[in-house]
């Protein structure tokens, strides 16, 4: 539901090589290789590990009701409701629980009335230890050149915290604008009773 | 007034490009919009559509001065929560201004919640500009939450250049 990077001041000139349908980063400044690919569904257990340690950092771990079965079921059937791509390093630099996927981001294709076909980031995360080694950027430019390949998107939408200022910076720097500050655009969810009450409501067929 | 919701077909895009156009020059932002008919027809109506559109229709003799018996539409898709799983995404919500306080909006945004619900999503969600207060005042009453105003939500967009250039590999 929401991002975690920071600003990427470690690495001076990032160098990419482009190996089958991964994105392996070669840093000069850092010696970190990673490799960017899709995730598969026996990823899901990792992604759900992750999206707990992006709520605990929001402070709303409580507010975390799905699973890996969750996004097994949802992210990996005929029509999924979303796609995701993983960053995974090698085994010699594993987390210090052993962990190589260290990174995430969990996407789907929307639709704007007003400009056309548009991909939508739900998340974009890098563990903590993993930061300042243009993961975040590697991920965010994939789904970038995914979402413009496959389904020819003009647009990239996310949502982030206010206070999240690393984070806004981040996608500042990369030229995002912020539809909320400049054109009042608020996000507005129906849930739990609230929605069934809104659905008890509809005109019989 | 009679009204019926039924589910949007190919042949309705060329009413919804025009009520999409109506709904733009409500929210001051008629500039903004470059989808025409053409690419409705090819979004939403092929193999993999990217939205789905339920459509208010009045009988005839209700229609308006130009003609129009469709005088409403909802466009919707499904989204994802990474925390609450599947959810569905109310991209436009609009009556036309002589058919309002009719019960007509409800039924559309009900129909939409009913749909999502039947999908297995547990939220519905769509943004509304803040100067928009009828509108706002309107979903507040159904049992909403804005996100933003209490959590500091912020809708964030790249596009044109920025988008291009964050896409090369």
């Amino acid at each position: 539901m929401c991002f975690l990077l920071t600003p990427l001041d470690k690495v001076s000139t990032p160098l990419w090589l482009k190996k089958k349908n991964t994105l392996v980063f070669v840093s000069s400044a850092v010696v970190m290789n990673f490799k960017i690919r899709a995730a598969t569904k026996e990823d899901c257990k990792d992604i759900s590990r992750m999206i707990m340690e992006l709520a605990v950092y929001v402070k709303m771990p409580d507010q975390v009701k799905i699973s890996h079965e969750e996004l097994q079921r949802d992210g990996f059937c005929q029509n999924p409701f979303f796609e995701c791509l993983v960053a995974e390093i090698p085994k010699e630099h594993k987390s210090k629980e052993g962990f190589t996927v260290v990174g995430y981001v969990l996407y789907f294709y929307t639709y704007s009335t007003r400009k056309g076909s548009t991909v939508y980031l739900e998340d974009l995360y890098v563990m903590p230890e993993f930061r300042g080694n243009g993961i975040g950027t590697g991920l965010l430019s994939k789904v970038a050149e995914v979402a413009k390949k496959k389904k020819q998107c003009v647009q990239l939408q996310l949502s982030v915290f206010d206070w999240n200022t690393p984070s806004r910076d981040f996608y500042a720097a990369k030229g995002a604008q912020d539809l909320t500050d400049t054109e009042g655009w608020h996000f507005i969810c129906f849930d739990g009773q609230n929605l069934d009450n809104l659905a008890n409501g509809a005109p019989k067929d | 007034m009679d009204f019926s919701i039924r589910a949007a077909n190919v042949e309705d895009c060329k009413d919804i490009a025009r009520m999409i156009t109506e709904l733009a020059e409500y929210e001051k932002m008629a500039d903004h919009v470059k989808v025409n008919q053409r690419d409705l027809e090819q979004d939403g109506f092929s193999k993999n559509p990217f939205f789905h559109g339920i459509m208010a229709e009045v009988p005839e003799q209700h229609k308006t001065k130009e003609g129009h018996t469709k005088i409403g539409y909802a466009l919707y898709f499904y989204s994802y929560s990474s925390w609450k799983g599947r959810a569905v995404y109310m991209e436009d919500l609009y009556v036309m201004p002589e058919f309002r306080g009719k019960g007509i909006g409800k039924a559309l945004m009900s129909k939409v919640a009913q749909l999502g619900l039947a999908a297995g999503c547990n939220q519905l969600n769509f943004t509304v500009l803040d100067w928009n207060k009828s509108s706002l005042d309107f979903y507040l009453s159904q049992g909403c939450f804005d996100v933003t105003a209490n959590m500091g939500y912020h809708c964030m967009r790249c596009e044109g250049e920025a988008l291009e250039h964050l896409a090369q590999p």
